[in-house]
């Protein structure tokens, strides 16, 4: 046991390394969902002047922050996903899996290093957009209730997306089809999640298809626990939790069960 | 009397890829202190063994063991494997990339540093190390996925053309390299297509073809049966009665004919070449002579050569 947490540590150590070293990934994982908050933000807020009531002082930046929270989730995993194809494109992981150790430890390595990466960029656009003067969180549990909670959901979020990546991967065997997945089925969910417009005000079939959604889950609940005026219109931390808890556990499961076959 | 654990024994194993290609019925014995040398074209099956025997693949018959224990993770403890293809991350240096192969087989923090300095300093790359391995040539790449696969003193290397890229200095070295570890009781495999690297180098040659093997033994049995210079002619329109009076001159051991080619070899070439000149000269396009070797032995066991380039 102690010699598996050994190698998941050194592949943590690695993939940190790497992750430092590729600068205009770190960067585009950021300043992108920072990028969108500022312009989308300003752009709708002053542009649009919305009047829903869920908007309360119809500041959309507002609304925006929690969404572009996991926005750098989803960011984050899709170039830690594209990490695993270049190293098996590059022989990289072949020369991992012939350590003494079984492919899923391997591959429960890689997956750890992606969580705690795309958790980390996570952090930081939530620093930054609660440091953000133009930015007002609402913290329902108290500050620090309400952080720990975002930080629970971030944490959620990247395990069920990679553990997602890794089912994909023993599906589709190139970086381009991977692109290709990430672009017709992973985006159009996020947009359905909630992070872009309040589901309560949505009509009733896209109501429908959001709660389908796996990502609605812990949009709302960042939503909830860093935004909400008021609990209304949300689904809350009673549903969102244990769902978004065994949506990740499952995702890691299924993709650390299937995944050692796709990497024969 | 005591016996011998092998490094990796194979009682017909047997797997094949989708679509047809594979291995089957692969009996091998690769004892300590011996080299071993799969020797086959491209294709041929010697990765598959040497993956089968990593556990990196599972056979789908037959039985295999390492070390007396069927092949997976504990065993690849004691296995190095150096694959045909570069593993180096580019994003690493190359002390990293030491560093995190150690971390991965145990190595103690204690024991890391000096380990990955020495073999460092002894494949020549300790002037590289803090480099990125962007910044490598293919025989620096060859040399530190060498390095990696040395790094934890396995007791059984499985290399896949160890030169691959290499120049021909830096492949004495790597050979050099390799022949003290086998003298210190370490079993090699190596998968090769060089018929004079295998028969410099090896205790015991198998020629793999078409996944399976159709001779087997040290380079000194399998040349046995050639008479001592090599010749290889060039001669499209050879049919069956040039052959039969071919067999029949003096000193002409069998004759192997892969048209356009005919590969046969003779006790004398010197007085060969101008008989055959004689009788046949207007119909004879190229003619390569030279001292009989494995490549000989391989065209005549399995009726074609190793290496269509190589005819040139």
């Amino acid at each position: 046991m102690s010699a598996a947490l050994a190698a998941c540590a050194a592949l943590l150590l690695r993939d940190l390394r790497a992750v430092a070293r590729s600068r205009s990934q770190l960067y585009s994982s950021i300043l992108f969902p920072l990028m969108l908050l500022a312009l989308l933000g300003a752009g709708v807020s002053d542009g649009l002047r919305p009047a829903s009531p869920i908007l309360g002082d119809g500041d959309y930046t507002d609304f925006l922050a929690p969404g572009m929270i996991a926005m750098t989730a989803i960011f984050a995993s899709t170039f830690s996903s594209a990490g695993f194809y270049r190293d098996r494109e590059t022989g990289t992981l072949q020369a991992l899996l012939i350590s003494p150790h079984s492919a899923r430890t391997i591959l429960f390595g890689k997956a750890l290093a992606a969580v705690v990466i795309g958790s980390l960029q996570s952090f930081v656009v939530l620093i930054l957009a609660a440091a953000i003067p133009g930015i007002e969180l609402a913290w329902q549990f108290g500050w620090l209730g309400g952080a720990a909670t975002v930080v629970a959901a971030i944490i959620a979020l990247n395990v069920m997306l990679n553990g997602l990546a890794l089912l994909i991967a023993t599906r589709v065997r190139t970086m381009q089809g991977f692109h290709l997945i990430m672009n017709l089925a992973l985006f159009p969910l996020f947009f359905l999640s909630g992070a872009f417009f309040p589901l309560d005000s949505a009509p009733e079939w896209l109501r429908i298809i959001s709660y389908i959604n796996p990502l609605t889950y812990p949009v709302d609940l960042i939503q909830y626990a860093s935004w909400a005026p008021s609990p209304e219109g949300l689904l809350g931390p009673a549903i969102d939790a244990p769902l978004l808890a065994a949506l990740a556990i499952a995702a890691i499961w299924l993709g650390l069960r299937r995944a050692p076959a796709a990497v024969q | 009397m005591q016996t011998v654990t092998p490094a990796a024994q194979l009682r017909a194993a047997t797997f094949h890829w989708p679509g047809g290609r594979g291995v089957a019925q692969i009996d091998l014995d690769i004892e300590p202190g011996r080299w071993i040398t799969l020797l086959g074209p491209n294709g041929a099956g010697k990765s598959t063994i040497l993956r089968l025997i990593a556990g990196q693949l599972d056979a789908q018959q037959g039985r295999l063991r390492v070390f007396g224990e069927p092949p997976g993770p504990a065993a690849r403890r004691r296995i190095g494997v150096l694959f045909q293809e570069p593993t180096t991350d580019d994003l690493m240096t190359l002390r990293e990339t030491l560093d995190l192969h150690a971390r991965l087989f145990g190595l103690s923090r204690a024991e890391r540093s000096p380990r990955i300095a020495q073999l460092l300093d002894e494949l020549q790359l300790a002037e590289r190390a803090d480099d990125l391995c962007a910044t490598l040539s293919g025989g620096l790449r060859r040399r530190l996925d060498l390095a990696r696969a040395l790094l934890h003193r396995p007791t059984l290397l499985l290399l896949d053309e160890p030169t691959l890229a290499l120049d021909p200095s830096s492949a004495e070295a790597i050979w050099r390299r390799l022949r003290a570890l086998r003298d210190d009781g370490c079993a090699l495999l190596v998968g090769s297509n060089d018929t004079a690297e295998a028969e410099a180098n090896s205790d015991e040659v198998v020629f793999i073809d078409d996944g399976q093997i159709v001779a087997q033994g040290a380079p000194s049995q399998l040349t046995a049966a050639l008479r001592s210079d090599s010749v290889e002619l060039d001669w499209p329109a050879c049919g069956a009665p040039q052959l039969a009076e071919l067999q029949r001159l003096e000193g002409v051991g069998a004759v192997r004919s892969a048209p356009p080619t005919l590969h046969l070899t003779v006790d004398h070439a010197a007085s060969f070449a101008p008989t055959l000149f004689q009788r046949w000269g207007g119909e004879i396009r190229g003619i390569r002579i030279r001292e009989s070797s494995l490549r000989d032995a391989w065209f005549q066991i399995v009726g074609r050569p190793l290496h269509a380039e190589n005819q040139s």
